[in-house]
């Protein structure tokens, strides 16, 4: 691929903090944030739990007037332009509006406008066919995540919603790397927003993967999920590019791997299979051995059936090697946020290259004995961090794995 | 194309499946049109607007997966396109790729596949209560899901990725199939586009006035009131031309070039399609001139039609079109007798929506294949002149022709298709 993609800018709202540093701070600490829901309810499943994002309110995480009248509804189009609109500050990205013209956006997300449907099965319960409103035609399309940031910064690139289930948000990334990397865009504007719905507490509830307390990602006593919400967004510019703007590079992304486990909908293969693929042609595009990985930011999600498929995939694709390599998933502390959930761990990827430092798997008490990895529990660690993979799966058996690798 | 190491990168096309209300082959559908013939008549479910409806479809006719009863009638209709793709290209069952490659990838544009699934099972969750939901049908309800499903059925273990744009889905499909086949990430990819509307978008698209009767769907026309949703699955297989050369392929066309592009708030979406048609040509090595003929996403909303007349009439002639002059018999006022002519398949099949891009690249290749294009159908009095609207089947030359395609948010693409 030919050229090399810079991280200028990251922007994150969850439940570990709508501001870099807070957020990152959070996450170091161990501090999990999944608790009794308060924002989020639903009569058949009383005391549900998870990670809810604080918005802080004001400019920063306010909807265009015009986008909804129901903040409620279109919360995770609220959360998918705080989270670009903070990267974008964060990179300095606006202003140059030939640059932005060259600039385009990639949104991931598994659930997005879900909640515009709950709207509606709650309306239709009373009315009937009378509760189709004529919104619904333009509500109901998850494209709109992608456009409200588009319209917002001012963004003529592609403007592309990705659906790849629970690696959305890593493949914004990759699609987003892609693009730059073969001169198709100048800069990208990359991520993912999800919001707590109705459909997954219920599905995976009825799957009985939804963890009663709080999820363990790779602890024997894991029992499933728990769920989280929203947003991480990237900017990526072309490296030289950025460098003659002025731009802080934080981090490269280097390349990116895909497969699919072609197993089952819900369930990722047993033995990792697709994941050591998506994780070896990673490797293998952007020239990476596999000596110099320091850090694997796992998905983890704390079912028995992903922890087990992906640590067998990382022992599968890195041998003896995979023992000595950190590996940690933050969905401990901010739970799973679906879609968006790719995109805040590449964030976090890229704040572990700035301050060289891993994130913990923060709830992780008693590792699973099949596994014996380094998963890094309880709290972060400072190490060095030059290169590090991103995994993602979804449901489908949707594999992605991003390379980030410390800004030359 | 050549590569570094020598081989012919370029991505070409080599299985094609199709099903209409016109017809399940390229060669039946693009007969239909070329005799003006719409297959547009009144909602069933909606009597006061149009609709093009698949009347005989049955999945299992095409094909008969593990799973498919509960899979809804979009995904149906992109899994039954695919199977007949790869058939099409020797594909089946994946046989003829290369031991130890990434495999098959798959590429499906789909902004609403999921949402009847969605609905019903939402809908179950609300009125009978947890216990009561089909749990199967919870994976099948998120917007991946019809990808998922095609990928499962056809072992796309390449990759399987959903993009939604809307209008543009097909075409965007299209360009990050052909990106990642070009960089070698699959042996060969699958770009699906399927489209059918659930009863609540129509209900919502007619409530908010989008939907005309049938009968009174005129792309283009002055007097285009609204569209008439289509139903279609689509499906094509691209591969890289020397891995499709070496497995001995029969090479149905070459994607050369494609462009994609949003119109933030406060810009024109014209001068959008317009940069997406020419970043596409750019892409292709190709100019306006080089092109056989267009093939719009023109779909008759006021709005989609001004756009795609305004980008063409900018891409072809340069400069702004006037107003239409109305009067039968004068479609393509103010253009020369040799510019490049439109079609519109829209005004026969009715907005395809997400399955339009492959439908209009489907469709665009049996019409280079004829060296004739069909008409837009009942289009009479052009809302904007100057540009030349085939009004009738109309001969063309040249190996290579423009697709294009817009969503309703603002996302243009445009994609270049060529013969070999």
């Amino acid at each position: 691929m030919g050229r090399r993609v810079a991280v200028t800018g990251c922007g994150v709202v969850s439940a570990a903090g709508n501001d870099l540093d807070g957020f990152w701070q959070t996450l170091l600490g161990g501090v999990t944030r999944i608790k009794g829901l308060e924002g989020f309810s639903y009569a058949d499943l009383p005391d549900l739990k998870g990670a809810e994002a604080d918005l802080d309110g004001g400019p920063v995480d306010d909807l265009p007037p015009e986008f909804d009248d129901d903040a409620r509804r279109a919360r995770c189009a609220r959360l998918g332009l705080g989270a670009a609109r903070r990267a974008a500050a964060h990179a300095g990205l606006g202003g140059d509006r030939e640059a932005l013209a060259r600039t385009g956006v990639v949104v991931g997300t598994t659930l997005g406008e879900e909640r515009q449907i709950g709207y509606l099965s709650e309306r239709w319960k009373e009315a009937g066919p009378d509760a189709v409103e004529p919104s619904l035609v333009v509500r109901a399309g998850n494209h709109r995540l992608t456009s409200v940031i588009a319209d917002e910064l001012g963004l003529g690139g592609p403007a592309l919603l990705n659906a790849t289930a629970c690696s959305s948000g890593n493949a914004a990334v990759a699609w987003g790397y892609d693009l730059v990397a073969s001169g198709a865009a100048d800069a990208m504007l990359v991520g993912g927003a999800d919001t707590l719905t109705r459909l997954t507490y219920c599905g995976f509830y009825r799957m009985s993967a939804l963890s009663k307390t709080v999820c363990r990602p790779f602890d024997k006593s894991r029992d499933g999920v728990s769920f989280g919400e929203g947003a991480g967004f990237l900017v990526l510019e072309e490296l030289e590019s950025a460098r003659r703007r002025g731009a802080r590079v934080l981090a490269e992304v280097a390349g990116f791997g895909l497969s699919n486990d072609v197993n089952h909908i819900t369930a990722p293969h047993p033995d990792g299979d697709g994941v050591k693929r998506a994780i070896l042609q990673a490797l293998g595009t952007s020239g990476t051995s596999l000596d110099a990985v320091d850090y694997v930011s796992a998905h983890g999600t704390g079912t028995q059936l992903n922890d087990q498929g992906e640590v067998r995939a990382l022992k599968a694709a890195f041998g003896e090697r995979a023992l000595r390599i950190p590996v940690s998933s933050i969905k401990s502390m901010i739970g799973h946020t679906n879609g968006a959930a790719g995109a805040i761990e590449a964030v976090a990827c890229t704040l572990a290259i700035v301050h060289q430092a891993i994130p913990p798997t923060a709830t992780l008490v008693e590792p699973d004995p099949e596994f014996g990895l380094d998963f890094v529990p309880g709290q972060g660690r400072a190490a060095r961090v030059e290169t590090c993979l991103n995994l993602s799966s979804g449901f489908g058996g949707s594999n992605v794995c991003t390379v980030f690798r410390r800004g030359a | 194309m050549t590569a570094a190491g020598g081989g012919d990168v370029r991505v070409v096309i080599t299985g094609l499946g199709l099903i209409t209300p016109l017809g399940d082959t390229a060669a039946a559908v693009g007969a239909a049109l070329g005799e003006g013939r719409t297959s547009i008549a009144a909602s069933a479910d909606l009597p006061e607007v149009g609709e093009s409806r698949i009347a005989d479809f049955e999945a299992t006719r095409y094909a008969n997966v593990r799973g498919m009863r509960l899979y809804n009638r979009t995904t149906s209709l992109g899994l039954c396109a695919a199977k007949l793709a790869l058939t099409d290209a020797g594909l089946e069952g994946g046989a003829s790729l290369p031991a130890g490659g990434p495999g098959l990838g798959l590429v499906v544009g789909s902004t609403y596949a999921h949402l009847d699934t969605l609905i019903e099972y939402d809908r179950s969750l609300v009125a009978a209560g947890i216990q009561q939901t089909n749990p199967a049908l919870m994976p099948l309800a998120i917007a991946s899901a019809p990808g998922a499903a095609i990928a499962m059925a056809f072992s796309a273990k390449a990759f399987a990725v959903t993009l939604a744009s809307e209008g543009a889905s097909g075409l965007d499909a299209l360009g990050m199939g052909m990106r990642l086949v070009a960089a070698g990430r699959a042996d060969a990819c699958l770009v699906v586009g399927a489209f059918a509307a659930c009863r609540e978008l129509s209900l919502s698209s007619a409530r908010a006035g989008q939907l005309a009767p049938a009968g009174e769907v005129r792309v283009l026309d002055a007097r285009h009131r609204g569209r008439a949703f289509g139903e279609a699955g689509a499906a094509v297989v691209l591969e890289r031309a020397d891995v499709a050369r070496a497995r001995g392929a029969v090479v149905k066309g070459i994607l050369s070039g494609q462009g994609s592009v949003f119109a933030p708030a406060g810009t024109r979406r014209e001068d959008a399609l317009r940069r997406a048609c020419e970043e596409a040509l750019q892409a292709a090595g190709r100019s306006s001139r080089d092109l056989a003929f267009v093939s719009s996403g023109a779909n008759a909303l006021p709005r989609t039609d001004e756009v795609e007349a305004r980008a063409l009439h900018a891409l072809l002639a340069g400069g702004a079109p006037g107003s239409g002059e109305p009067g039968p018999g004068n479609p393509g006022s103010g253009a020369p007798a040799d510019s490049v002519p439109v079609t519109a398949v829209k005004a026969g099949l009715g907005d395809l929506v997400d399955a339009s891009g492959v439908v209009q690249v489907v469709l665009a290749l049996d019409s280079l294949a004829r060296r004739m294009i069909p008409p837009v159908a009942g289009l009479e009095q052009p809302a904007l002149s100057g540009l030349r609207y085939a009004t009738a089947p109309t001969a063309v030359s040249g190996a290579a022709a423009l697709v294009t395609g817009t969503s309703d948010v603002g996302s243009c693409s445009a994609i270049v298709v060529e013969q070999l």
